[in-house]
């Protein structure tokens, strides 16, 4: 058993602030993937697909987020707050696919979100968060099981 | 479960499938420094599926790919280092950094499956190459997660 302290409900409370609008947006990407309100959330209000594959990856990873993510997230901070080893474990797991996507968004979306969001937004909601919560994420729970 | 503890040579099954998984994420990230070197080269032997030179589509597809191919290299495959030899020496480090590879493993055949643009074919190769042994083997090492006090 390990009791949760003031750094877990950071986390946790980091964690619900960086993925659950993001899982929000990936479900309305999956059940509306055409819709305008899909783009605005995705790629930002008014703007449209770049072209085919811009479309195609954005869908891939909708499902691969709600299908990895979403699971992850809510079961390893249930764990967590009920002390239990396994949940640190799934934030592990998940701290490393969140900074494993934010190497590929880096690579591949920066020039574009950076350009539409501004360097504020870019370093944090649109992109920083995954990549802070990640490093944070993997401390922490490292500290705790070890 | 009872099956991934039992004891073959110096590892138990579940152990022995991590090992087998994380070997099978080698080859992928041996196959991607060899396309981060030379793209088109690996386009050509099939290691990779779209090309630089091709169109506009093709190209951006294949952006996406090297973004991948960057976060496989410079992220997941320093962690696998350190989850073999940290398996091999049944260290507690090892059993993290294997469960933080085989999530990696899992989810990059995802996003392969759900694209919709890649051949049917490489995504079975994904799943059953690297999503199946890393599902398996984060099984395999939670059944003997008690081995790793250290």
């Amino acid at each position: 058993m390990i009791k949760p302290t003031l750094i877990t409900w950071i986390i946790a409370i980091f964690g619900a602030i960086t993925f659950l609008p993001l899982l929000g947006a990936q479900l309305i990407m999956i059940l509306k993937p055409q819709s305008q309100k899909a783009k605005d959330l995705i790629i930002g209000k008014g703007k449209d697909w770049r072209d085919k594959s811009h479309f195609l990856y954005s869908f891939a990873f909708a499902w691969a987020d709600l299908l990895v993510i979403f699971p992850l997230f809510i079961s390893g901070t249930i764990g967590v707050f009920l002390g239990q080893y396994w949940g640190y474990v799934l934030w592990l797991i998940l701290g490393v696919v969140s900074i494993y996507f934010s190497i590929v968004f880096w690579v591949l979306e920066k020039q574009f979100a950076y350009a539409t969001y501004g360097w504020l937004a870019y370093y944090t909601y649109f992109w920083g968060f995954f990549l802070y919560w990640g490093v944070g994420a993997i401390v922490f729970s490292i500290l705790q099981i070890a | 479960m009872k099956l991934l503890t039992k004891e073959i040579g110096r590892y138990p099954l579940g152990i022995w499938i991590a090992f087998m998984a994380l070997l099978l994420a080698f080859l992928a990230w041996l196959m991607q420094t060899y396309s981060l070197l030379d793209w088109e080269r690996a386009v050509e032997l099939g290691v990779q599926n779209e090309s630089f030179a091709g169109d506009a589509v093709e190209r951006a597809i294949a952006d996406v790919e090297r973004g991948v191919a960057i976060a496989d290299i410079f992220w997941v495959f320093p962690i696998t280092v350190i989850a073999f030899i940290g398996l091999l020496r049944k260290k507690f480090i090892g059993f993290v950094a294997a469960m933080m590879v085989f999530a990696v493993c899992v989810y990059f055949p995802l996003f392969y499956a759900f694209r919709g643009s890649m051949n049917f074919d490489i995504v079975l190769i994904a799943i059953f190459l690297w999503a199946v042994p890393s599902f398996l083997g984060i099984l395999g090492l939670w059944a003997n997660r008690k081995m790793f006090k250290n």
